[in-house]
């Protein structure tokens, strides 16, 4: 034998910070890359402001300079919403993913946006609010109750979960057309949400819906270990002595907290949480607590991007974040689809 | 010796005496079914004709059908009820058929243009002409037609890998519903508000606003696919048996549901540019089907009957306000067929573990 005993330990270990590296490397990437969409989203746009002046208009900003208060007013904004909405729907769809062991979960695809759609629509008619910050509420009460009915008739089955998800959504579509088709205040504000958009959402709102993301962060982060050994199975899981009903419940309130928090700031934006987690298993495998600091760096790459590109893609107006965000996650969705993972299911 | 028909040789051996009485038992059943369904529909046409805004005794409307009363009855029942009743059979049935088609050959009681996206891409492609091209009447309808007929190849295309499997057909499905339904939010978005909210109505799908010419175009349109069907019908009964067995008997697998799907994703297509995606009604149709008569040719014809019922009843429901508004016809299907399909879906799994 060429390799002598001791050898091994040695490659072993090697193997290990190898590994180790290359997690490293993905994140420093990503990093990159998020810095990369954050100056893009402040510079690009209708009217191209130079990065100098960008600079300037964050440290010395002058009263009266158009360039300033787009970057100050608009810009800025967005690109903060982008971010804390990213964040969590990237969270989110790593936790989904991982604690419901299913390729194809994303907080869209689940019935959740659906469920704060259907709840915000209803406020907005019953109760004539009009300023997104007032969503937030309905928008979190929705989405949880659309999450306790999904889970609680799809869990444990990843295909029906996702068939369940879709169901819920096509039961809520004809609640919410038949309000709309009520109230027309309804409609007008509710067309304008849907869509999903970085855009009209002030810091209020971000400032209201931020400390759930904060809460929903670090349960996520306290659940990775937790979502290691649940992806060894119910039996292992418990074996290794977890209670794996105390992981589902905590999992389950981080996903609404996020998704919910997500859905608040920046309406039903759908596929993000299923494309981001998919990429960061790509980079780093398959060990959850480097899936879900991946994916909380990938999750604003993906919506902040899909942003910029809807400002470029169109020669005078802006495609919203949300529809390229699905022309982004839909291949994804298809190409996990065709994988040989969930054909076999 | 004696057999229970369930132990009877092989179905090409027909001569042994417990399948005849099988198979007579199976078409008296049928008959049975199909005699209930038009009862039904007879009742709820007259429902249909009678009640409205103006509403008419059921003498008088039936009357009034056959050409025989005043001006008013004649013009109430037959220039806006008539036209509204057929248009509700005809979708329906449309629908039922399609509906039937996708679940048998798809061997999957989930595979409905309403999950698949079809309906959604219809959507799409009518609100491009409404909102994009400022269109109305049957350039709607042709848009819907194609963006029905796109989104369903493209998930073919992308579903297609050695061979077609229905879970991943499904789950390709669901993919591009989502890209379907963000567009779709994109283009009531962008648009002014009034030309949004009619739309609107339009994604929702209702029999209410049908014309002559679309009339004869579904109507014209369903015959020659009905036929298309009923010559491929026969493929139906070995492909609900598997593929191996169906490839046993003789019936070539790919070119079968080939043949099944391209004629179910025209029905739906079709249906969807005059009527609109009525929610679930391909779902549900043969779902109650196959509990009525528990045979793959059979329940073909009885979906029709089912789905074109199920249409009716749904817009007697919408037009009369029951729902405390007048809403278009696919609200109804929408908030009856969603809790059904979630039903099918719990019982499922309970099902699977015992």
């Amino acid at each position: 034998m060429l390799t002598s005993p001791a050898a091994v330990p040695t490659s072993a270990a090697e193997q290990v910070a190898r590994r180790t590296r290359r997690r490293l490397l993905a994140c420093v990437l990503a990093l990159v890359a998020l810095a990369v969409v954050v100056v893009a989203s402040l510079v690009l746009g209708v009217r191209d402001v130079s990065l100098p002046v960008v600079w300037q208009a964050l440290t010395d900003p002058v009263a009266g300079d158009v360039d300033h208060r787009v970057i100050a007013g608009q810009r800025v904004p967005r690109a903060l919403v982008g971010l804390a909405a990213g964040l969590a729907l990237g969270v989110a769809g790593a936790v989904i993913q991982g604690v419901t062991r299913n390729p194809i979960a994303d907080p869209g695809l689940l019935g959740l946006n659906s469920g704060a759609s259907l709840a915000v629509v209803c406020a907005v008619w019953l109760l004539g609010l009009s300023a997104p910050s007032q969503f937030v509420w309905f928008a979190f009460l929705g989405a949880a109750a659309a999450a306790a009915l999904v889970f609680s008739i799809g869990a444990g089955q990843p295909v029906k979960l996702a068939l369940v998800g879709a169901t819920v959504t096509a039961l809520i579509t004809p609640m919410i057309t038949l309000v709309l088709l009520r109230d027309q205040q309804a409609f007008n504000l509710y067309r304008f949400w849907a869509v999903g958009s970085l855009t009209g959402r002030g810091l209020d709102t971000l400032v209201v819906v931020l400390p759930f993301i904060a809460v929903g962060a670090v349960l996520a982060a306290g659940l990775a270990h937790r979502l290691n050994m649940l992806a060894l199975g119910d039996d292992i899981a418990r074996g290794l002595g977890q209670r794996v009903g105390v992981t589902r419940a905590v999992a389950g309130l981080t996903i609404v907290l996020l998704a919910g928090a997500a859905t608040s700031l920046a309406g039903p934006i759908a596929l993000v949480g299923l494309a981001v987690p998919h990429a960061a298993r790509r980079l780093v495998g398959t060990d959850y607590r480097w899936v879900l600091l991946l994916s909380a760096l990938l999750g604003p790459v993906m919506l902040l991007g899909a942003d910029v590109i809807g400002r470029l893609i169109l020669p005078h107006s802006e495609l919203e974040a949300g529809v390229v965000a699905a022309a982004i996650g839909a291949p994804v969705l298809v190409a996990v689809a065709r994988g040989k993972k969930v054909s076999g299911v | 010796m004696t057999t229970r028909p369930v132990a009877a040789p092989a179905p090409g051996t027909a001569s042994a005496a417990p399948v005849t009485a099988l198979r007579r038992h199976r078409r008296r059943r049928l008959l049975l079914v199909l005699a209930v369904l038009a009862g039904l529909i007879v009742a709820l046409a007259t429902l249909a004709l009678t009640l409205g805004a103006a509403s008419l005794p059921p003498g008088r409307a039936l009357l009034a059908l056959f050409g025989v009363g005043d001006d008013g009855d004649l013009f109430i029942v037959q220039r806006l009820r008539l036209p509204r009743l057929l248009a509700a059979l005809l979708a329906g049935a449309a629908f039922g058929l399609a509906g039937a088609l996708f679940q048998s050959t798809l061997r999957n009681p989930l595979a409905s243009p309403d999950i698949l996206g079809i309906a959604t891409g219809a959507s799409v492609g009518a609100v491009t002409v409404m909102l994009g091209l400022g269109l109305t009447g049957l350039a709607v309808s042709a848009g819907a037609f194609a963006g029905a007929s796109v989104i369903a190849l493209l998930i073919w295309f992308f579903a297609w890998r050695q061979g077609l499997h229905s879970i991943r057909f499904v789950l390709v499905g669901v993919g591009f519903a989502y890209l379907a339904s963000s567009i779709l939010a994109w283009l009531l978005a962008s648009a002014d508000q009034r030309e949004a909210a009619s739309a609107l109505v339009w994604t929702v799908g209702s029999v209410a606003d049908v014309r002559g010419t679309e009339l004869a175009v579904l109507g014209l349109g369903l015959a020659v696919l009905a036929l298309v069907v009923a010559s491929i019908a026969r493929w139906q009964a070995p492909l609900g048996l598997g593929d191996d067995h169906a490839r046993g008997l003789g019936v070539s697998t790919d070119a079968a549901r080939v043949g099944s799907l391209l004629a179910a994703v025209a029905l739906v297509a079709l249906a969807t540019s005059v009527v609109g995606p009525l929610a679930f009604v391909a779902l549900v149709a043969p779902a109650i089907a196959r509990r009525l008569v528990d045979d793959g040719g059979a329940a073909l014809t009885v979906s029709v009957a089912t789905g074109a019922a199920l249409v009716l009843a749904a817009d007697v429901v919408a037009e009369n306000g029951l729902l405390g508004v007048t809403a278009p016809t696919g609200i109804v299907t929408g908030l009856v067929g969603a809790p059904y399909l979630l039903w099918l879906l719990a019982t499922h799994e309970k099902r699977a573990r015992a």
